[in-house]
């Protein structure tokens, strides 16, 4: 019976429609995952070189086992953050004389199976063989890394209860908040030193197998801790995620100036701040309003004479980047209700008119929220006003146009990590005209004349685009109505 | 074979369900009525142990269904589409519940063999996952599935929403047919009162979560109701 129901979970991660879809997709989202595993590995590797580079002392060990209590706090933090609870399913089998024990067993069990559970090990394998195992032997390692990988797992059950018992309430996030501050304010504020507090667990688990049985104890008393929390919440209203719509207008006044686009432009605003994927992006935008901080302010890239090319590339992504990553999803966002604006009179023009009125405005926030950035120099707010223009002159039809390759639906109430649900091998592709298009402007002029005549080209080509918003906006309401057909379609999931 | 005692069901301030007592005693076929929100599946889903009570109590054959699961043998139920697994095929299901509910190959197919009729030939040995089927095809999947593995106790919430009517009048058929051969409880709610009076003993109204009436007598049932729904 366990045996069936494992089989069920991997049918069902094998045919779920975001993985059925997009084989690209797929391997792409595969590499990547296995791109960042050796990373983590290759920073275990060099850690002890780090170690020493930094601090300057030989013995890296006891520098490793004094900040070792700090990559728990942060690994307590992503888990927060990433760790998914395994409960969607409940509801297909609760009724069904399995057992609630043994669904949760299995619900439990499956969480595990997540690249999250090895990153301890990865990371810290590669330090312990070069730097352990010449002092304390094989024996020593086993303790150690053992010790290390043991309370990584802890974290991982005590995670899903944690998360469960107080998702979405103001304990739990004080409780995240109190072990930020406990951990990293603590020995920074000079209230003590946790990391030597608890430097003697680590060393005493090189001599000594005891902290790996305690540890192996805690681990199982964990899980029966999850485990019998779920057990005893196994309730669809318990476990299911509903969200309480807050019932505040959260109408932007502004866009009721542009007619029906207007009012399309507020239902979008609502869609985007109602569903947990669309908050991500907006999140996001945020965000990479400081990606100029790293690049700014990098010596690499300054140089006496005119502008580095990269600055174009942050200057486009500062004052765009949510057209560039809402946008390339541009109709999925609405696959759930496609059919509604296709059977409105004007519904779809309305429609692709109010996301223009949204990226547009959403781009001109970034803009402004991008001017400090003139404390860098006062060439960073010419770059920025012409890529700006440039984006919402040109680029956003660009990328519309792109995103109107191949549509597919998404769950808006899935989270943003790993999701690539609606992404297709267009989103793949959407990359390199949104890179290429700026450069193609700016390089020639640059490269020929001056740095700065590079700019006026893209403010130019931005000015022509926005006067001739209304042909090139055209093109691409017509690329939907062409298709519209095949767009519903497979928004129905018929393909 | 079902009793309810005082159960009630409670969010924050809004009581949604108070049914002080109820007795189901076995083979009956019971059906429950009541506008929108009157707490029908809420009813259903507390009998099922799916929904936690506020208070109160629920047993099937003795058994009360917050302390242990055993009465999962004998009580099928299809509420709706998200009981069923939606990544296989209608196929693949019934086989994943023949190997949960131990029964062979032969006792699967003269199962379904009883549903050859209802299914009309657009459910089994289609290759097509149980997520993309209309949604009249699903329900003949969930009521299938719910009669599987000779249930004693069998609830059903809508079952003839959806359904064209050749299928409802197969369906009825169906379900009379089973309560005599397998003397088995249903628990029906509807909306379609000429169906549920057909094949009920019994019929209770819910009203904001009360029951209001309790109707044997077959005969007057149908103007009782009509005058309750119309006035």
């Amino acid at each position: 019976m366990f045996f069936e129901l494992i089989r069920l979970q991997f049918l069902k991660s094998i045919r779920s429609t975001s993985f059925a879809k997009s084989l690209i997709t797929n391997i792409v989202l595969g590499l990547v995952i296995l791109l960042l595993l050796s990373y983590v590995v290759l920073a275990g590797v060099f850690l002890p070189r780090i170690i020493q580079e930094i601090t300057g002392t030989e013995d890296t060990l006891s520098v490793l086992n004094s900040y070792l209590i700090y990559f728990f706090f942060f690994e307590f933090m992503y888990r927060y953050f990433i760790q998914q609870l395994p409960v969607v399913d409940l509801e297909s089998l609760l009724h069904l004389p399995i057992g609630k024990r043994k669904i949760m067993h299995m619900l439990l069990i499956r969480s595990f199976f997540s690249p999250m559970s090895i990153i301890a090990l990865l990371l810290f394998l590669p330090s312990g063989v070069q730097v352990v195992l010449p002092e304390y032997g094989s024996m020593g390692l086993l303790g150690w890394i053992g010790s290390i990988v043991l309370t990584s797992w802890i974290l991982h059950w005590f995670m899903l209860w944690f998360k469960q018992k107080f998702e979405d309430s103001t304990i739990g996030l004080v409780i995240v908040v109190a072990v930020l501050v406990l951990g990293s304010g603590a020995s920074y504020m000079g209230w003590y030193n946790l990391g030597e507090i608890m430097k003697p667990v680590f060393d005493f688990a090189m001599t000594s197998l005891i902290p790996l049985i305690v540890l192996a104890i805690g681990l199982v008393g964990s899980y029966y801790l999850c485990f019998s929390y779920y057990l005893s919440n196994a309730y669809l209203e318990d476990l299911s995620e509903e969200e309480n719509v807050r019932f505040t207008d959260q109408s932007i006044g502004f866009f009721s100036r542009f007619g029906n686009a207007g009012e399309m432009a507020n239902v979008e605003w609502k869609l985007i701040i109602r569903h947990k994927k669309s908050r991500t992006y907006i999140m996001l935008s945020i965000f990479f309003l400081l990606y100029g901080l790293i690049f700014y302010t990098n010596p690499a890239y300054q140089s006496e004479d005119g502008i580095s090319p990269i600055f174009i590339f942050v200057g486009v992504f500062i004052t765009g980047i949510f057209m560039i990553q809402y946008g390339q999803l541009f109709l999925s966002w609405n696959s759930q209700n496609f059919d509604y604006y296709l059977m409105k009179k004007g519904g779809v023009e309305e429609l692709v008119k109010g996301k223009y009125l949204l990226f547009i405005s959403i781009s001109c926030l970034s803009f402004l929220a991008s001017v400090p950035y003139v404390y860098f120099g006062w060439e960073f707010l010419i770059i920025h006003f012409a890529t700006f223009i440039f984006n919402i002159g040109v680029l956003v039809h660009a990328i519309i146009y792109l995103a109107l390759w191949k549509p597919k639906p998404m769950d808006l109430n899935k989270g943003a990590m790993f999701n690539y649900e609606g992404v297709g091998a267009a989103q793949w592709l959407m990359i390199l005209p949104m890179m290429g298009l700026p450069y193609l402007v700016y390089l020639p002029f640059s490269l020929l004349v001056s740095d700065y005549a590079g700019l006026i080209a893209l403010f130019v080509c931005g000015i022509i685009g926005i006067l001739s918003f209304k042909v090139l906006s055209r093109i691409n309401i017509n690329r939907v109505y062409s298709n519209k057909y095949e767009i519903s379609s497979s928004f129905r999931q018929e393909l | 074979m079902i009793q309810i005692k005082d159960l009630k069901k409670q969010y924050k301030e809004a009581v949604v369900l108070d049914v002080e007592s109820l007795d189901i005693p076995a083979t009956e076929c019971f059906g429950l009525v009541g506008n929108n929100g009157a707490g029908k599946t809420t009813l259903f889903r507390m009998i099922l142990d799916l929904v936690r009570p506020t208070g109160g109590s629920v047993s099937i054959d003795g058994m009360e269904v917050t302390k242990g699961e055993e009465w999962k043998k004998i009580t099928g139920a299809y509420l709706d589409e998200h009981m069923l697994l939606a990544y296989l095929t209608p196929d693949e299901y019934f086989q994943t519940l023949r190997k949960i509910y131990g029964m062979t190959e032969a006792d699967l197919e003269a199962h379904l063999s009883k549903f050859t009729e209802l299914f009309n030939d657009e459910v089994r040995g289609k290759k097509k996952y149980i997520r993309d089927l209309s949604k009249g095809n699903l329900k003949k999947v969930g009521i299938a599935a719910a009669l599987m593995g000779k249930p004693e106790v069998v609830l059903l919430d809508e079952p003839f929403e959806n359904l064209d009517p050749s299928s409802q009048v197969r369906l009825k058929k169906l379900i009379l047919k089973e309560k005599e051969d397998s003397r088995i409880t249903f628990l029906i709610s509807s909306h379609d009162l000429n169906h549920v009076t057909e094949i009920c003993d019994r019929i209770v109204l819910l009203e904001k979560g009360k029951v209001i009436r309790d109707m044997h007598d077959k005969a007057a049932m149908m103007t009782e109701l009509e005058a309750y729904f119309t006035g």
